[in-house]
């Protein structure tokens, strides 16, 4: 005999997967569980005990799980599991021990379903299914589908993304048979001014695709004989979706799968082709209007215009879900264009020769990760003309920097408080002075020094004499890298900023009830990023980039770095949603500080899961600089 | 007054043979032995909804049940069941419980609701918080409609928490769960109370096998002994 009470069922709702599992599996769950209590301390799971026989759903308390290594202490906490979470996904679905050992941190209580009901019940419940074999990729997934609802409901003029793409297909697409040689498709792509084409077999199933980036990547570069069939250098792994499929379920699929192209199939038959710009082209700033706006741009009112259209377009790209990666990166190439054309102004209004003066961003512009609320932090590298010196070429430059601050102010980009500008004589500097102040922060190593090395080493050319930047960034790494005492330096400060997680309990809140997603979010990433970039003479300049680049020379796993980005991207986003509902509300200074109870259960949920990952990575510098 | 003396002793229910037959395979069964271990025997934890407070005169009207196994409970072992009412209790008190009075109307006749409960309790001891209520209630309904005296191993959780924990006694049930941050979304529902006394009866388990409690009897003289404290004091 069984009865179950709705308020049970009710808990299920709340939490992911559970919420989308259909009530017939969910009730088929729960009569075949047990609850158990675990007291404060209580040793749950443990590698010990051998294969794991259980799947735990953590109904209340807290549930902390360490690894195995004898001098674990409670500050090396890994994991932290709340209400609604489950474990130990990965040992149920292997089939062995546990890898942690875990432990109830206060009262808790799990739900317990026996190993065979575990997997009968992966075999019935496909969300569930989904769930456990791609538990943080659904998270995340689930996450994004949530903001778009939650933004398509508040702009109008995302409506047409909500229409299927058969309305969207304009005509047939070109095709071609997949023994057309090279030469015969090119020459019918450049005819028909078409940017793909598709090979198709006798009865219209697409079999691969060939699209203009990929003539440069696989024809042009490697310069293969034309002669040969097209099938050979096409993408064969093609993504469909059926006519009735949603516009933004394209434009997912295009953000996530890096597409710029997606089939529609009908009957396993090709008919149609929607790109990326037939679904841009649905908003009311298409992207290429704001590049060319920028680029034709001759006032400063105009750029100011172009300013707002950026943010704009940001938001937008935001509702279609776009990953975070390609939005900040958008973000910055606007702006980049935009303050290239602020200065290109300045200078056409006082004849200014640029061969021998390079603009160039710091921090977050320097990093290509600018959100909606930065700062502007840049500087000026110059070469010294002969018969003159450096003071002269500054006192020269100033007003101009002065100027160009000043309208960059105009356009949105607030004035930097610490004075990282280039119209601050400390940051207008020839090449041999740049190295002569990064040489004293080096040897110096005070909080004052690591302070400008975390500004100024993510420093870029943006705008100018680019040969100087670059110059200036070989000497660095060269520098940097070889000094290991540095090095230290810079990660013992980086490890005083750590993840606002607390050991028991969740969120460690600061002032106000609220988490700082720049300062303890970020940061870490950030800093942490910068640090293996030196010490692997990684010339990039963004943290993402920089943590691939140096992955492979610290032999760290890619699996491990593809966690850390995730949990930054995530982070990103959070903010730059955080950004565009504050702008929508006052046109006040953006903060980066949000109340944890404010989001949504499962970016909770994913959010401490960052936070984790954001703890890993600085355990892994603790690792290399023995901290 | 007519609830009254349809209780009185000798009025004998009238029952089906089957329904005889299954009220006497229960009596025939063994009772619970007092040594049993805590951690591997059936526990049955209780709570009933009545048409009020008044031992003598109100009725029952909901039982729920769940099963705390080897000290785990069993969410496929659990029991919950509505009695059929002659009439509509008050509307002040459909209000605690929220069992209306189509709901009431529409129950299980409490003849065969309470042969399910014995046949579903077997003779598991049952735990309960102020067992004088529940015990009351359901040894009435027993009577009156079986016509047995139900006569049962009880645990008293309102005095066997105080025993244990150093929070001490003369705390409600609202208060112990918060204690141990167990949340109940459904207050005055027999069968959700009755899961988060159970939840309760798990933490008091653990708290007893550290203080060398093992078994049953253990439990009963630790009552005993509160029962007394709580008398002298």
């Amino acid at each position: 005999m069984s009865a179950i009470h709705s308020s049970q069922l009710a808990f299920f709702a709340a939490h992911a997967p559970f919420d989308r599992m259909e009530t017939e599996h969910l009730s088929w769950m729960l009569e075949r569980m047990k609850l158990g209590y675990y007291a404060q301390g209580e040793v749950i799971l443990r590698p010990e005990q051998g294969v794991a026989e259980c799947f735990l759903i953590i109904k209340q308390g807290m549930v902390q799980g360490e690894t195995s290594i004898e001098d674990a202490n409670a500050a090396d906490t890994w994991l932290e599991l709340a209400e609604g979470e489950c474990f130990p996904l990965g040992a149920l679905l292997a089939h062995r021990p546990v890898a942690s050992v875990y432990r109830s941190a206060g009262d808790t209580f799990c739900y317990e379903l026996p190993l065979a009901d575990f997997h009968t019940l992966l075999d019935l419940s496909a969300p569930f299914r989904d769930f456990c074999t791609r538990r943080i990729a659904n998270l995340l997934e689930h996450s994004k589908q949530i903001i778009q609802a939650q933004y398509a409901q508040s702009s109008g003029e995302l409506q047409s993304l909500t229409s299927p793409l058969s309305a969207l297909i304009k005509r047939m697409p070109v095709t071609c048979t997949p023994e057309t040689t090279v030469r015969e498709v090119l020459s019918r792509m450049h005819d028909a001014r078409i940017g793909s084409m598709i090979a198709v077999d006798g009865i219209g199933r697409a079999l691969g695709i060939l699209t203009l980036p990929d003539v440069l990547e696989r024809i042009a570069l490697p310069q293969i004989d034309l002669e040969q069939p097209v099938i050979g250098v096409m993408t064969t792994h093609l993504t469909f979706l059926p006519p009735h499929a949603l516009a933004c379920e394209a434009a997912l699929n295009m953000a996530k799968l890096g597409f710029r192209h997606v089939l529609v199939v009908e009957n396993e038959r090709l008919i149609g082709l929607v790109s990326e710009k037939d679904l841009f082209a649905l908003q009311r700033t298409g992207l290429r209007q704001i590049g060319q706006a920028i680029r034709h741009a001759k006032t400063l009112a105009e750029l100011q215009q172009t300013a707002a259209d950026i943010r704009r377009m940001a938001h937008n790209m935001m509702a279609q879900g776009v990953a975070a990666e390609q939005l900040t990166q958008f973000i910055s190439t606007f702006n980049d264009q935009l303050t290239a054309r602020v200065i290109e102004l300045e200078y056409l209004s006082c004849n200014q020769d640029m061969t021998e003066i390079c603009w160039m961003a710091l921090g977050s512009e320097g990093r290509v990760e600018q959100t909606l609320s930065t700062d502007q932090d840049n500087a000026l590298i110059f070469a010294v003309p002969d018969g003159m010196t450096p003071d002269e070429v500054r006192a020269h430059m100033l007003p101009v920097a002065r100027r160009i601050n000043d309208a960059l102010a105009l356009c949105g980009f607030p004035l930097c408080r610490g004075k990282v500008m280039a119209s601050n004589p400390e940051w207008c500097l020839s090449l041999a002075e740049w190295k002569q102040k990064f040489s004293d922060w080096i040897r110096n190593g005070t909080p004052q020094a690591l302070l400008h090395a975390s500004i100024f080493f993510d420093f870029r050319a943006l705008h100018g004499a680019e040969h100087l930047a670059c110059e200036l960034r070989r000497w660095l790494s060269n520098v940097a890298g070889d000094n290991t005492r540095f090095l230290h330096q810079m990660a013992q400060n980086a490890m005083s900023i750590r993840p606002p997680l607390g050991v028991v309990r969740d969120f460690v809140l600061g002032r106000e009830h609220k988490l700082d997603l720049k300062l303890n979010g970020i940061t870490p990433f950030v800093d942490a990023a910068r640090i293996f970039s030196l010490a692997c003479c990684v010339s990039e300049t963004g943290t993402l980039a920089r943590l691939r680049a140096s992955a492979a020379k610290l032999n760290i796993h890619p699996s491990e770095v593809e966690a850390w980005t995730s949990a930054f991207l995530f982070i990103q986003v959070l903010r730059m949603r955080h950004h565009d509902e504050a702008q929508g509300v006052s046109c006040g200074e953006l903060d980066n500080l949000i109340d944890p109870e404010s989001l949504h259960e499962l970016d909770r949920r994913i959010l401490k899961e960052a936070f984790r990952q954001a703890r890993k990575l600085q355990a892994r510098l603790a690792l290399e600089y023995q901290l | 007054m007519k609830n009254w003396l349809s209780c009185w002793p000798g009025r004998c229910p009238k029952l089906t043979d089957e329904q005889r037959l299954r009220r006497d395979n229960w009596k025939a069964l063994p009772r619970a032995a007092l040594s049993m271990p805590l951690d591997g025997s059936r526990y049955v934890v209780v709570d009933v909804e009545t048409s009020g407070l008044n031992l003598w005169e109100d009725r029952l009207i909901s039982i729920g049940a769940v099963a705390v196994v080897n000290g785990k409970i069993d969410m496929s072992d659990s029991f919950y069941v509505v009695l059929r009412q002659a009439s509509a209790s008050s509307k002040e008190n459909i209000l605690v419980h929220g069992i209306g009075g189509s709901a009431q109307a529409a129950g299980m006749l409490p003849t065969e609701a309470l042969l399910a409960f014995l046949e579903y309790l077997g003779k598991s001891p049952l735990v309960a918080f102020h067992v004088v209520f529940d015990e009351t209630m359901i040894r009435r309904a027993m009577r009156t409609h079986l016509g047995c005296s139900f006569s049962h191993f009880w645990l008293d959780m309102a005095y066997i928490m105080p025993a244990l924990h150093p929070a001490g006694r003369s705390h409600s049930l609202d208060d112990w769960i918060a204690r141990f941050g167990i949340v109940n979304d459904a207050r005055h529902n027999a069968l959700a109370d009755a899961q988060v006394t159970a939840q309760l009866f798990q933490v008091a388990q653990h708290i007893a096998g550290q203080k060398n409690i093992t078994d049953f009897a253990g439990l009963r003289d630790l009552e005993k002994a509160q029962r007394w404290v709580s008398r002298v004091a």
